[in-house]
């Protein structure tokens, strides 16, 4: 049987234990713009517009972000089952039952509910979504319009292109489009506040972004190391400041310190755990925040997650090209090369690129082991998990165990069937590795 | 003696009965034959390449089984039946697949079908990228996503698509809306001439005939109805709103339950057929703005422009304009579980006739005639409070 570690003392990232202030500070200055009479908007990762609402002035509340919060502080229950007895089917996306019941419940009692986490999101003047990725992103906000009857606008961001896609013959009018629609974010913006673009702040600002993004993406490439140098509960932290305050020095000046931090760690050999003894990858699927402690007790078997797989990872770099000065075109592009970032090694490989993301991940991460986290009200990102590892084991044969609960709803969790199965996983991954570990199979 | 060829609402019963029957024989006389999913895709431009589209339907009466090895029981249980019984070999017959993107569950559905590790990847597969949102933008950009499509049939069948071809085409499939629309007509009338369970077969027929004998079919049927003299008997007039109703058993159960299913809009009724493709010099662009503009389906997002009620007036008046004209006593609302589009617009639909006077039942089921069955009680207790 495989053994727990006699210790089991988890060195996290000192950096990332700074995120709950980060996170407060997020709300802290949406309730302070809100009080200020300056526009708060409520908004959806993914959408790529941080920079454009910072240029113009709008202070973002990300109501994905909020829903976790709450999750994480347990508190989600009521606002579930507030939205679901409005008839909202107790299926949908955790963050939008969380956030439309909280809505409710707050017009209902006419001020902040008093355990609501970071002193609560403040009333948005604005709803502000997209079509990236999930159907939630842009349904969700025509639904919170019952409650909040304020400008909507909503606008076109483009998806991960399925596997066949010939890329090459499709850049040049997604790309058009997608700077068409951001063009059309900013109109409608200007309108209703008012006031012009400033060109020039937007053009910093995503120089700056950039550089964010670029910084956590190289920070991550120490991951590689053994031991690794930070655990995948850091990850989902160290996910906000880029996910939910890209614009600000603060992100950049997390970034750095991050990079910072993982760079003496690689340097001095400190890993997460004293004794490494099994490399796992977060092969798919959102975290269950309210219950981000069953990570640790993968740790209790000396089992680390070293690296993800998932879409809330650090975005690739990218050239931007000379003479590309339209801040709007590198937004585009950045958006473009996320989206197809295992395209040409998908191509020479599995043929998927998000399986190609995880194969290639295996190998440069040095992976004993995957799970995926289904999340039962999430569609988007546990769609495709079965199929997927069907896929790996064409290429490599190596344990993946799925995990089943929620994001937000800890209804859908079941501890000790949880551990049950991470137990069974465990035993798999010794004997893997006793026998020599993963192995690339015929068709590799 | 020769077998005697099956006309109107008889033809429509053999059609519903054995959905694959005319697909199989037009592919043993050597045509292509196309799966395609959803309203969004553009059969004209496969007609008009001379391919036989069909649907593709799921079976409400086949329990899930082989699936699960595939794709997760948290998808949409339509998605989930249609690849089940395309595992059980129900789609070997087809030469290619075509999805428009709709919804996530179809993104994951296309990805595990076309992927070649499953037995039943068809030689050709095609995804139409269809934006959500409604500028002129987007429209400009689904012509392009259709110019693709067009080439990549060429391409696939060996004939070039013609201008002629495909205003041909068009006119053919204008014909046969026109056709249903006119069918729809007959159940204005109280009470209707013909029942919301015969309307479901017939939608089931047309969908897996190629559109010429559909169109003749559907005058035939229509015909006939005009001339019935046995007619159903008037009872609660209902709208039936939802996802992908490809079976009798919803309708014939509530219309057992003592009501007239006399309007719809679900995948197979109203909103696959009701808007016209202009015929004009761009045919690509006239395909596109309808499919974009005019397919009301949930997953199409309309800007707000002003405050909700006129969003909700802007995104459901037509259905509104419906239940006046087929003068609907009560509004039932059929969606299917995991179905996050229609899921997040029902609380609002459903306020939105209640507050217009209309009874509404809300619905979420399982696409699966055991749950289906289960809603029996419930829709016998709605009747009961309408009347
Ligand atoms: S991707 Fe999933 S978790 Fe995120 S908003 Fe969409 S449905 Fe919700
Ligand atoms: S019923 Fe809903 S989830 Fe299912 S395929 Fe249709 S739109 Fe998608």
């Amino acid at each position: 049987m495989v053994e727990k570690s006699k210790t089991t003392a988890v060195h996290s990232s000192e950096t990332v234990r700074k995120i709950r202030f980060f996170s407060r500070n997020i709300h802290d200055k949406a309730n302070k713009a809100k009080a200020e009479g300056r526009p708060v908007a409520y908004c959806m990762g993914g959408c790529a517009y941080h920079e454009i609402l910072e240029a113009m002035g709008v202070t973002s509340v990300y109501t994905e972000h909020y829903g976790g919060v709450c999750a994480a502080y347990r508190v989600s229950e009521p606002y579930l089952i507030r939205a679901e007895s409005e008839g909202y089917a107790n299926n949908l996306c955790g963050y939008c039952r969380n956030t439309i019941g909280f809505d409710i419940v707050r017009q209902e009692l006419g001020h902040m509910p008093e355990d609501a986490p970071d002193g609560g999101i403040p009333a948005p003047d604005m709803l502000l979504s997209c079509s990236a990725g999930c159907d939630h992103r842009y349904k969700w906000y025509q639904a919170t319009g019952r409650y909040w009857d304020i400008p909507t606008f909503s606008f076109d961001v483009m998806q991960i292109p399925p596997f066949d896609t010939d890329i090459k013959a499709i850049k040049p009018y997604v790309m058009k489009y997608q700077v068409e629609q951001f063009q059309r974010l900013i109109d409608f913006l200007e309108k209703l506040l008012g006031k012009k673009m400033d060109w020039d702040r937007l053009a910093y600002l995503v120089k700056r972004g950039n550089e964010s993004l670029w910084t956590w993406y190289s920070a991550y490439l120490l991951r590689k190391h053994h031991p690794s140098p930070m655990p995948s509960e850091d990850h989902f932290s160290a996910i906000v400041p880029a996910v939910f305050d890209l614009a600000s020095r603060e992100t950049l000046a997390f970034y750095r310190e991050l990079y910072g931090e993982l760079q003496f760690k690689v340097d001095h050999n400190k890993g997460v755990l004293d004794q490494e003894k099994y490399r796992l990858l977060w092969a798919g699927g959102l975290p269950p925040w309210h219950t981000m402690a069953i990570i640790n007790y993968f740790e209790t078997f000396g089992a680390v997650f070293v690296m993800e797989a998932s879409d809330y990872g650090p975005w690739p770099f990218f050239d931007v090209p000379k003479g590309m000065t339209n801040p709007l075109e590198i937004l585009a592009l950045r958006t473009w090369c996320q989206r197809v970032e295992y395209w040409e090694d998908a191509k020479k490989g599995c043929g998927h690129s998000r399986v190609q993301r995880i194969l290639n991940r295996i190998e440069e991460y040095d992976i004993d082991g995957c799970m995926m986290h289904l999340t039962r009200s999430c569609r988007y990102q546990s769609l495709g998990q079965i199929h997927f590892n069907n896929l790996i084991q064409k290429y490599v044969n190596i344990p993946l165990m799925f995990m089943e609960s929620d994001i937000v709803d800890v209804r859908d969790y079941n501890e000790a069937d949880t551990k049950r199965r991470v137990d069974a996983f465990m035993e798999t991954v010794d004997s893997f590795k006793r026998k020599g570990g993963r192995q690339a199979t015929a068709r590799r | 003696m020769p077998v005697k060829k099956r006309v109107g609402l008889d033809r429509v019963q053999e059609l519903y009965e054995n959905r694959d029957m005319r697909a199989k024989e037009l592919k043993a006389e050597g045509r292509t034959v196309m799966g395609y999913m959803c309203c969004l895709a553009p059969l004209e431009i496969m007609s008009a390449a001379g391919i036989v589209p069909i649907r593709i339907l799921g079976n409400v009466k086949e329990p899930v089984t082989r699936a699960d090895a595939h794709i997760e029981t948290i998808a949409c249980p339509y998605v989930r039946s249609c690849l089940d019984i395309a595992l059980k070999g129900k789609y070997d017959f087809i030469d290619g697949l075509v999805v428009p993107h709709t919804c996530d569950n179809t993104y994951a559905l296309y990805a595990i079908w076309s992927s070649g590790i499953v037995p039943i990847t068809p030689k050709y597969h095609h995804y139409i990228d269809g934006p959500h949102m409604t500028f002129p933008t987007s429209v400009e950009y689904f012509d392009v996503e259709l110019g693709r499509f067009k080439e990549s049939l060429e391409e696939f069948t060996g004939n070039k698509i013609t201008n002629q071809k495909l205003t041909n085409s068009i006119r053919l499939y204008n014909r046969n809306r026109a056709l249903l629309r006119e069918l729809y007509g007959l159940r204005k009338q109280g009470p209707p001439l013909l029942t919301g369970t015969e309307m479901t077969k017939i939608l089931v027929a047309c969908r897996v005939i190629p559109v010429e004998e559909s169109n003749e079919l559907l005058g035939e049927v229509i015909a006939e109805i005009k001339n019935r003299r046995a007619i159903p008997t008037p009872k609660t007039r209902l709208l039936v709103y939802g996802g992908e109703i490809d079976d009798t058993a919803l309708i014939e159960l509530i219309e057992e339950s003592g009501a007239n299913v006399v309007v719809d809009d679900h995948c197979l009724g109203v909103r696959s057929f009701w808007h016209d493709v202009q015929v004009d010099k761009n045919l690509i662009h006239s395909l596109g703005a309808r499919y974009i503009l005019n397919v009301a389906c949930p997953r199409t997002y309309k800007q707000r422009e002003r405050g909700y009620k006129e969003a909700m007036d802007n995104r459901f008046g037509y259905l509104m304009e419906f239940a006046k004209e087929y003068k609907v006593k009560g509004v039932i609302l059929y969606i299917i579980r995991y179905c996050d589009t229609f899921e997040l617009d029902a609380p609002g639909v459903r306020e939105y006739f209640q507050k217009a006077g209309y009874p509404v039942l809300h619905i979420e089921d399982d696409y699966s005639v055991t749950t289906i069955g289960q809603l029996k009680t419930r829709v016998q207790a709605f009747l009961e409070m309408i009347d």
